[in-house]
């Protein structure tokens, strides 16, 4: 048979409507939890994006000189270094051009484009990337000290000054979210499924009349489950927009405020890969929610 | 068209609603179901529509074995048995029309066949002028009409009546009599739990009686004792 689409809609305002409170609070609390969500994968993206250079165990890289740039010699000369120390992991040294350094650069500073067109490609240092075989913070440290007086190498910057404390801060953050961000989801869950069993309570002689003249338990159930995934679609959409809107005052609000999150940044893009997540699980949520206290307050 | 073999129904706590009953009802036939209260009709009733499950006995109707129904199917089998109730349960909040086109909705009819169906249908039962009134602006004889159309719309084959002019003055009584007899005679089976002596003495059906959830008594053409 088939569920005709002005019916289900009817149905399911008609319900929106009667229970007004109820699904404004159902609304509300999927999108508490969702921000705390969002939170989270906000501070992760942008952690991983802060230290995305840090990643796969590489634990310092060492700049070249760009002005005047160093020489192909300089160059070839730290780079067999590097492959031959035995404290470097095999094939871990990579070699990171002008052109690349600038991609990196354009994605940090992608919202201030003042800054980004005043600096050239040619003004980015060239860098190697390396991946000690040791853990040694010691040895690392002596390891990259010896480079730091080669002819041609600028500076030398370590990971475990800049990534250490914003991993572990985000890391304590993330769990303490996550957790907050659970038992929210619990709460809406049960107050969707409790906003639901209403619904049907208050419906009963209808739902008593509709089984009596035949109507099959989908017609009688999709009304209410669409009811619970609008809750949750409507919670998650508020959030995503709030995230949105916030973005770029939060990612400041981050750096400012945090010393340990410096370059912490996230890319429009993932604002809305992170929003799409959201308006997914908080639809899921509300449907499934209202499938739950169907089949149990419902007896089709 | 209905027929019962050998079956017991027992509720919580040891009440026997049915016990062991059996009977056969034919394509056309009008079944008075009599007794006190509690002797069981509504049972009777419930079961044929599966509300209720035996638990002894088999149950066909409209020619299927209930039992071998899986429950998924119940709603398809039921579009043709209608219901009609002592109290109307009809749905407050909608109009006459409403109420009856619903029951044509929630089958999935198209728009264009509810509309034409629907004044047929009110037409029969005589409120085509309260097509839009509610429920509540209706007397309870009119608003046993409307559960009738409603319970007729979709041609059913069976029409269950559970005391059915219970609330309802003798006069009015008669007038419900007479659309259900009108119902039975275009080939509906119908079968009609009640208390009113007088309406089953001047109908002179078939008449089964229950006791205390046995059928003591099934006469063609009966009375009520």
């Amino acid at each position: 048979m088939a569920l005709k689409i002005d019916y289900v809609t009817r149905e399911t305002l008609t319900n929106l409507r009667r229970n007004l409170l109820l699904s404004t609070a159902s609304v509300l609390t999927v999108a508490v939890s969702l921000s705390m969500v969002g939170a989270v994968l906000f501070l992760r993206f942008g952690v991983d994006n802060a230290t995305a250079r840090w990643k796969n165990g590489v634990e310092f890289e060492i700049f070249l000189n760009t002005d005047p740039p160093a020489t192909p010699e300089q160059k070839d000369r730290i780079q067999r270094e590097l492959t031959t120390s035995p404290e470097v992991t095999p094939g871990g040294v990579k070699f990171i051009n002008q052109a690349a350094q600038y991609k990196l650069f354009q994605q940090y500073f992608f919202d201030q484009p003042e800054y980004l067109s005043s600096v050239k490609d040619t003004d980015m240092p060239e860098s190697f990337r390396v991946q000690p075989s040791v853990h040694d913070a010691d040895v690392i440290q002596t390891l990259g000290d010896q480079f730091k007086k080669e002819p041609g190498v600028k500076q030398v910057s370590f990971a475990k000054d800049q990534v250490q404390r914003a991993f572990n801060t985000s890391r304590g953050l993330q769990i303490g979210m996550s957790i907050v961000a659970l038992v929210l989801f619990l709460a809406s869950s049960l107050l969707i499924f409790n906003t639901i069993r209403t619904a049907i309570f208050s419906r009963r002689r209808e739902i008593e009349v509709m089984k009596l003249v035949g109507a099959t338990n989908w017609f009688i159930r999709v009304p209410f489950m669409v009811e619970g995934l609008l809750q949750g679609l409507v919670g998650s959409v508020v959030t995503f927009a709030a995230l949105f809107a916030l973005r770029t005052p939060l990612t400041k609000w981050v750096v400012e405020t945090f010393d340990q999150f410096r370059g912490f940044v996230v890319n429009p893009s993932e604002v809305v890969a992170i929003g799409l997540f959201m308006v997914i699980v908080g639809s899921l949520v509300g449907a499934v929610s209202a499938g739950v206290a169907l089949t149990r307050f419902l007896d089709v | 068209m209905i027929k019962l073999e050998n079956v017991t129904k027992v509720y919580k706590g040891d009440v026997v609603a049915l016990r062991d009953a059996s009977a056969d009802i034919q394509k056309g036939e009008f079944v008075f179901l009599v007794g006190e209260s509690g002797s069981g009709k509504s049972t009777f009733l419930r079961l044929l529509n599966r509300e209720e499950t035996p638990d002894e006995g088999r149950i066909w109707v409209a020619g299927r074995d209930w039992s071998q129904v899986s429950k998924w199917k119940v709603p398809y089998l039921r579009r043709n048995i209608g219901a009609i109730f002592q109290d109307f349960k009809l749905l407050p909040n909608k109009t006459v029309y409403e109420n009856v086109a619903f029951a044509m909705e929630v089958t999935g009819r198209p728009r264009h066949v509810i509309d034409s169906q629907v004044p047929v249908i009110l037409d029969l039962v005589g409120l085509a002028s309260k097509v839009s009134n509610l429920p509540t602006e209706l007397s309870g004889g009119e608003q046993q009409r409307v559960s009738i159309a409603r319970a007729f719309v979709n041609r059913p084959l069976i029409l269950l009546a559970d005391e059915p002019t219970g609330n309802l003055d003798p006069n009015t009584s008669v007038g419900i009599m007479r659309l259900l007899d009108r119902i039975n005679r275009t080939g509906t089976t119908v079968v009609m739990a009640t208390h009113d002596k007088g309406i089953v003495d001047t109908m002179r059906r078939r008449v089964i009686e229950l006791d205390r959830g046995k059928i003591v008594r099934d006469q063609s053409r009966g009375v009520y004792e």
